[in-house]
């Protein structure tokens, strides 16, 4: 059973073959780095999201591996070509079984 | 006579009105151009799952007796629309905040458990009330209806606290726009509240905010949900009555 949270991809749903598009992705997560303490003094466990993943119809466009300097709620912008209609999937996962994968339809005209 | 007598005080409020807009600043001013961009698009503020953990909420049905938010109050688009705006002001006479009510709310009508302030399902509710007022003019409730608590608000305001002996005042109102270590100080104004503070990696409330610049004059911090916390919340409101509220603002 894994954790998942929100997450919120955002492009246009309807791009020109051949052009760049821009995909932005934010993700719901604490990135509790591991060096922190309570004020009891324990130290709190590290829970951070490790590595995110977009595909493009099954092809990776952008992978990222995470740190625990990465503050929370992390954010990705970049740009992918548009090559066909498709879905494009994000995929965040991380410690303690963390998994949430988004599916989005995308149309290329 | 009387009309002249009526534009000439019309004119009178624009004119004062205007000289107090033009010297009073949102703390956005002083952001960068990147979390400006932030706190603008919807779609990258972080707050927005504090606003979407409160829809959630908003629809889910109290274990005692089946009550949601929603079944109260219906949509949260319309029944909220400006509310938090007007806040604090006097219900059941005394004078709440918008955590205050939510909590009211909870156990009157909800026969539920209060949250503890700075919880994120109240972080997420108030959140989602407050971002139902984003681009609305501050109206804050008049000095009629809550002469005391402002007073007392007013006078907390401008109280010398702590071992460094400040008031707010002295740093809010008379060294505004001047550093404190690298920041500049910001005039305080309400305006985009509950925030989400780059520093504290999550959302929080103005409670959270005052009781920071307690701790920093070295006082001690009013209790969370405290008169005097809601009282300088009110005043603060007054100072900044008709800016525009920005909820959920961004802060680094």
């Amino acid at each position: 059973m894994s954790r998942s949270s929100r997450a919120v991809v955002t492009f246009s749903n309807q791009v020109k073959r051949g052009e760049l598009f821009s995909i932005r992705a934010i993700v719901q997560h604490d990135m509790e780095s591991g060096f922190r303490h309570t004020e009891q003094g324990v130290r709190v466990p590290r829970d951070i999201i490790r590595e995110f993943v977009c595909t493009y119809n099954g092809r990776p466009v952008f992978r990222a591996d995470l740190h625990p300097g990465i503050g929370s709620n992390p954010v990705f912008i970049f740009d992918a070509k548009a090559d066909q209609s498709g879905v494009i999937e994000c995929r965040w996962s991380g410690d303690n079984d963390y998994l949430t994968v988004l599916q989005q339809p995308i149309t290329v005209l | 006579m009387i009309q002249a007598f009526g534009s000439l005080a019309i004119s009178f409020f624009l004119f004062t009105h205007a000289a107090v807009a033009d010297s009073r600043q949102s703390a956005y001013q002083l952001l960068s151009p990147t979390n400006q961009a932030m706190q603008n698009d919807m779609n990258l503020n972080p707050a927005l799952f504090a606003i979407m953990d409160g829809e959630a909420l908003w629809q889910e049905k109290s274990q005692a007796n089946g009550k949601s938010c929603a079944s109260c109050h219906g949509d949260v688009k319309h029944s909220m629309l400006g509310v938090f705006a007007t806040f604090p002001k006097i219900i059941h006479q005394k004078l709440q905040n918008v955590e205050g009510q939510i909590n009211a709310c909870r156990t009157r009508h909800q026969h539920l458990t209060v949250f503890a302030y700075e919880s994120k399902p109240m972080l997420a509710l108030s959140t989602l009330i407050a971002f139902q007022s984003r681009g609305l003019p501050i109206q804050a409730a008049s000095i009629g209806s809550v002469k005391n608590d402002y007073e007392s608000g007013k006078n907390l305001y401008f109280q010398r606290i702590g071992q460094l002996n400040l008031s707010c005042a002295q740093c809010h109102d008379d060294r505004a726009g001047l550093k404190l270590g690298g920041s500049v100080i910001p005039q305080a104004h309400p305006t985009g509240y509950p925030i989400y503070r780059i520093e504290w990696q999550g959302m929080g409330s103005l409670q959270r905010r005052l009781r920071n610049c307690l701790s920093g004059v070295r006082a001690e911090p009013y209790a969370y949900g405290s008169k005097e916390l809601v009282q300088i919340e009110l005043y603060l409101m007054h100072r900044a009555n008709g800016m525009i509220i920005e909820s959920p603002g961004i802060r680094p």
